[in-house]
């Protein structure tokens, strides 16, 4: 007969999340610094052009270099990354070369002309795009420059099969990845394994083409006319505003789009569209001012991704005390008069 | 001023109903602006069959359409482009995205380059300056462009823009359809297998995953402390001077 095993059943953990593992088994983690992998002599190229603001990959960014980390080969392709200006942070990214296209302000046909000539140039088997408004109008400049198809708004990707949505979102589309494609926001996850050794690549000089479009440069929309969810900075009022003509006139003042807790929507003293939180509009806004809103955790679900939370409550306790990054204990309304003040606005 | 503005064949994102496509309309509303501004005309024009989308198009604000009848399966641009070089208007608009096709908005650059006229992109509104326009382009975040064209000039439509005009019955019983025949050619041929579309689930959070559904939750739902300034009843104007030097790099530069 067989002996009963006396010690515990070894499970296995696969996701990490605690329980019985047998650590005998386990080799002494070493110190290794993480090595940056580099692709020496890459079969092919694959293009991803970055809108990169200041420098600095936007996540948009990011997804389409973990789009095209996703049709290396595994490994065997070299990413190329194609911005305005210099990139900062390109190899963590998953990038192995980086290319200054040398393009300052809009100048989106002369952008186009030149990752035109270098897709003729150097022949990527790919060029991924950004879907964003700019990036999706440089992709289709490119497009129609080098007529060929572009497979927009892709929202899976494999290096045998692209999907996107066609016929009013009814039907995808399914194909082998084309030379041209454009990734979809927040469908594919940005590239996570060790970083890749980024080095810079100089790109080769391009004539300007003769333009019709002149830039007259960024202008603010009015910022109550702003969609609450396309907002930056927005200021919201709660239970505890009483004068709400004077909130709207702060708002106004400061260049905020006005938000409201769903108890001023509830009591009708500000319309249902401004509602911010679970049940209203999830934020994504740069700032968030609160004026005597206590913080229910709908509403804080509305803010989740609001990096700067300022919040003004009478109550030291509210839970939006503890989110803030300035908070201040003080009656909503002669704050609101201070600020007017200040603004050099009367109340 | 002569306006042409680009009609698709739309459905209905649920339905699959034939109707006309919301931005092309919003696209005949800012022509009809410019035209009641400077006089003119706007008119309407597809390549295709005569659609029951793009014929109540006419009751929008068109003043009539012409159909440049081609097969289902052509590739409208040279039809277009020929079209267009025949008529010449001063400013051709069209959605950024028609909805029932293709969808992928890559006609109107194909054919402001075949026609050599500059195109921009995401307009929330026209106003004319001479021998130029002024378009003024949707961006993220609230922000908007303002960008000068050499008319004659393609320029898209954002969704952003004014809404469309009402409908109106009897514009569109007074507004005439012209079929012509129009040079088709062949599309490029691609490999593509159509299926039902599957919605797939967004990324959420920087890294896109993270562990545990429990972990996702905590991180969806946790209050979590940032450790930030705390000011107890403070002077009014002091608490308004730290709001303001927190804020102050988030409010819009033009004020």
């Amino acid at each position: 007969m067989a002996t009963v095993a006396t010690t515990p059943r070894l499970r296995i953990d696969w996701a990490h999340r605690g329980g019985v593992t047998d650590h005998s088994a386990v080799a002494p983690p070493t110190e290794i610094a993480p090595r940056a992998i580099t692709i020496a002599e890459p079969a092919f190229l694959l293009f991803v052009v970055a809108e990169a603001p200041g420098g600095v990959l936007t996540r948009h960014d990011r997804q389409a270099i973990g789009a095209a980390r996703l049709l290396d080969g595994g490994g065997a392709a070299a990413v190329v990354v194609l911005a305005a200006g210099p990139v900062s942070d390109a190899g963590a990214a998953g990038a192995d070369l980086t290319m200054t296209l040398e393009i300052e302000g809009y100048e989106p046909e002369f952008a186009a002309a030149k990752i035109a000539t270098l897709v003729r140039l150097h022949a990527p088997r790919h060029v991924l795009f950004v879907e964003s408004e700019d990036g999706g109008d440089l992709a289709r400049r490119v497009a129609s420059l080098l007529d060929e198809p572009l497979f927009d708004r892709v929202e899976s990707l494999s290096a045998r099969l692209a999907v996107r949505p066609a016929a009013a979102g009814r039907v995808e589309w399914h194909a082998l990845p084309p030379r041209l494609i454009s990734i979809a926001p927040d469908m594919i996850a940005p590239y996570h394994g060790l970083p890749h050794a980024s080095s810079e690549l100089v790109a080769s000089e391009v004539t300007r083409p003769e333009t019709g479009l002149a830039d007259a440069g960024v202008v603010s929309a009015d910022a109550a006319d702003i969609p609450l969810d396309q907002a930056g900075l927005v200021l919201a009022a709660g239970n505890g505003v009483v004068d709400f003509p004077m909130f709207l006139r702060l708002a106004r003042a400061l260049g905020a789009t006005p938000g409201a807790s769903r108890v001023a929507c509830d009591a009708g003293h500000l319309p249902r569209a401004m509602q911010v939180g679970a049940s209203g509009t999830l934020l994504n806004a740069n700032c968030y001012i609160a004026l005597g809103i206590s913080g229910a955790p709908q509403h804080l679900q509305g803010i989740g991704s609001v990096e700067h939370v300022v919040a003004v409550n009478t109550d030291l306790h509210a839970a939006i005390i503890a989110r803030a990054e300035l908070a201040i204990i003080a009656d909503a309304h002669a704050v609101m008069r201070a600020l007017l003040a200040r603004l050099g606005q009367s109340p | 001023m002569k306006i042409l503005v680009l009609l698709s064949a739309g459905r209905h994102f649920a339905s699959g109903a034939p109707r006309p496509v919301p931005v092309e309309l919003q696209a005949i509303a800012l022509g009809r602006a410019l035209v009641d501004d400077q006089g003119g005309s706007v008119s309407g024009l597809h390549a295709g069959r005569v659609d029951p989308s793009v014929a109540d198009a006419l009751g929008h604000g068109l003043d009539d359409i012409t159909v440049l009848c081609i097969g289902a399966e052509d590739d409208p641009l040279p039809a277009l482009a020929a079209e267009i070089m025949a008529c010449a208007p001063d400013l051709v608009l069209a959605g950024r995205r028609g909805l029932g096709g293709s969808d992928s908005g890559l006609l109107p650059y194909r054919l402001a380059r075949s026609c050599a006229r500059p195109i921009a992109a995401d307009a929330v509104s026209i106003a004319p300056q001479g021998e130029r326009i002024g378009v003024v382009q949707f961006l993220p975040g609230g922000r908007r462009r303002r960008v000068e064209l050499k008319i004659p000039a393609v320029v898209t439509v954002h969704e952003a823009a004014p809404p469309a005009r009402n409908f109106v019955y009897r514009a569109r019983l007074a507004g005439t359809i012209e079929e012509k025949p129009g040079a088709g050619a062949p599309a490029a041929w691609m490999a593509i297998e159509a299926r039902p579309y599957r919605a797939r689930p967004r990324l959420i959070g920087e890294g896109g995953m993270g562990g545990s559904a429990e972990e996702r939750l905590r991180a969806a739902t946790e209050t979590r402390s940032v450790g930030g300034r705390l000011m107890v009843h403070p002077e009014a104007d002091a608490a308004a001077a730290a709001i303001l030097d927190c804020v102050a790099g988030f409010r819009p530069a033009s004020r």
